[in-house]
């Protein structure tokens, strides 16, 4: 299996704790490789570290033939890895429209134009529908973003990452803080995604990882305890005695 | 939204008139005035521009009103003398130093970022103190104004006040439409959400130099014509207390409000020429005012217009769409 996105012996040191401690793992074209672990375990960490916010102290990121391991995350943005937040990280003044175009410009031409009102680049705008209607959004173009409900937001949140038109996709937690009823469209959106990008999903709801994983990686005190497909996972005792809890839950999950 | 438009050109237009009118109304002494503050207003627009639209809290901006002073007094001390090769020369060596001094600043953020841009000022404050061939500490004597060519005569007062006029005119206009450009847009972004704007691979470091050195470069624009206006130049002009009171003006006028820099200088100079003739301490009533803008109308004067102005449309939304915000 050729993959399309590699992490080689990451580490990330704060002072004395080893937040990251050789991490590798690897995502392949089309696939939703899920990243699971306690409260801790250093998923964000690691993410942080892949998207270019935290720089490394030891080892690689390889997407699709580019080493990204020397660029700063704009740079890594153009190479095609695009990333979700945690925390919902949107303009939240400003309207979903305006959030949407900011990103549509960020990968169409210069930022330092500034001579021509936005106003008349079509192109943008019409990047900027495009993206609403894919995440759902197309009816609430207009209003002010922080006033979206929580799951709309989380979407936009999305949205922003895609107008990069990614190879891989890290999302950060996506269903965190939602109900049921979001977490299942939002669910519904990421596996629509899956058909024109990898994955590699950070989540703590087991339902939909899951649902969407092809692959899943467990984080364990910043090391990957074992990595496998989702049956191997939920079939290892080792994991469901470190996370996954009683053998009750996972039938459940499943 | 119409008020909104026609508002500055109606100022304009007051603005334009004014050298006209003034010797009916016995107001002659105010043509220069006026000039002076259409400067400063020029000088405060461009600082608003990094320290509205781009979120930086420069501290040192009258350092490259003092580089565009230096430059003209450097080329007229080497005798030219045409405003089209001293004014430009100003505008790019404010914008060069603007980058320079941005390409270090600008690797720092909040409190070090104020630091960095105050200390970087008071260097080009000693360097022109230590400046013997014009004038050092006592400053330098302008031996002519800059000819305009065209056929205007610059002794003429009001003929320079037009000029200048003109210059301040197609500066601000250059001005807004940065700020309605991609460019606005991405400043503004990186204003309210930095770490988003790199997730969404926008060269933060990049997008906020340019912004500096733009800033620097209307900046040293407006120092080549403040010692055109007062044919003297000294270092005090880029002394860090200056860069304060440059700041107090924008944070009068609004903060990342597009008339705020303009505004403020008006009213900041305007107030200090009317408390000065009143009392010697005209610096207490006008920090009354600065501290009652800060608690009563934190977006500043402009900002208090504006949205005074926005609520009429408001109303008028009726079909689902957002009133457009102005920043």
């Amino acid at each position: 299996m050729s993959s399309l996105f590699q992490v080689d012996g990451l580490v990330k040191r704060f002072g004395a704790l080893v937040a990251t401690d050789h991490v590798s793992l690897a995502v392949s074209a089309g696939e939703v490789h899920a990243l699971i672990g306690p409260n801790g375990a250093g998923k964000s960490t690691l993410v942080n570290l892949i998207s270019g916010l935290v720089p490394a102290d030891a080892g690689h990121i390889v997407l699709d033939g580019v080493n990204l391991t020397p660029l700063p995350m704009h740079a890594r943005v153009r190479a095609g890895l695009s990333r979700c937040f945690q925390i919902t990280s949107i303009f939240r003044e400003a309207t979903v429209m305006d959030n949407l175009l900011l990103a549509a410009q960020a990968h169409a031409g210069s930022s330092l134009r500034w001579l021509r009102d936005r106003r008349h680049e079509q192109p943008l705008a019409d990047t900027a529908h495009a993206l609403a209607e894919r995440v759902g959004l197309l009816h609430e173009l207009g209003r002010t973003a922080g006033t979206l409900p929580h799951g709309a937001q989380r979407k936009l949140d999305v949205a922003l990452a895609l107008a990069a038109r990614p190879k891989l996709l890290l999302l950060d937690e996506p269903m965190a803080g939602m109900g049921p009823e979001d977490s299942e469209r939002m669910t519904e959106l990421i596996h629509r995604l899956k058909a024109d990008m990898a994955i590699l999903l950070i989540e703590h709801d087991m339902k939909a990882v899951f649902a969407l994983a092809d692959r899943i990686s467990v984080l364990v005190y910043g090391r990957v305890l074992v990595s496998g497909s989702v049956d191997e996972i939920r079939g290892n005792p080792q994991v469901q005695a470190v996370y996954l809890g009683t053998e009750d839950t996972m039938a459940e999950a499943a | 939204m119409k008020l909104e438009r026609w508002l500055p050109w109606c100022a304009f237009a007051a603005l334009a008139v004014f050298p006209l009118l003034a010797p009916a109304l016995g107001l002659d002494f105010y043509v220069n005035f006026v000039r002076r503050a259409l400067i400063f207003a020029l000088a405060a627009a461009s600082l608003n521009f990094i320290l509205g639209f781009g979120g930086m809290a420069a501290l040192g901006h009258m350092g490259f009103v003092g580089v565009g002073a230096y430059t003209l007094v450097a080329l007229a001390d080497a005798g030219h003398a045409s405003a089209w090769l001293l004014w430009p020369a100003g505008a790019v060596a404010g914008g060069l130093v603007a980058a320079a001094i941005g390409s270090v600043a600008l690797r720092t953020r909040g409190v070090y970022f104020i630091m960095i841009t105050l200390a970087f000022a008071q260097m080009l404050y000693f360097a022109a103190v230590s400046l013997r061939a014009y004038g050092g500490d006592d400053g330098y004597n302008l031996m002519a104004r800059p000819t305009f060519g065209l056929g205007l005569d610059s002794t003429h007062e009001p003929t320079f006040y037009w000029v200048v006029l003109a210059l301040f005119g197609g500066v601000m206009a250059l001005l807004n439409r940065a700020t309605v450009s991609r460019f606005g847009h991405a400043l503004m972004g990186i204003r309210d959400n930095e770490v988003r704007m790199q997730a969404m691979g926008y060269p933060v470091f990049r997008l906020r130099l340019a912004d500096f050195a733009l800033a620097g470069a209307a900046a040293g624009l407006a120092g080549a014509l403040l010692v055109s206006h007062n044919s003297f130049v000294s270092p005090s002009v880029m002394h860090w207390t200056q860069s304060a009171t440059l700041v107090v003006m924008v944070v009068i006028g609004g903060v990342g409000r597009r008339w705020g820099g303009p505004v403020g200088a008006a009213v900041w100079i305007g107030l200090e020429e009317i408390a000065r003739q009143h009392t010697e301490y005209w610096h207490l009533p006008l920090g009354v005012l600065l501290v009652a803008i800060v608690f009563l109308a934190p977006r500043g004067i402009a900002g208090v217009l504006e949205r005074r102005r926005r609520a009429a449309p408001a109303a008028l939304a009726a079909d689902g769409r957002p009133v457009e915000a102005t920043p």
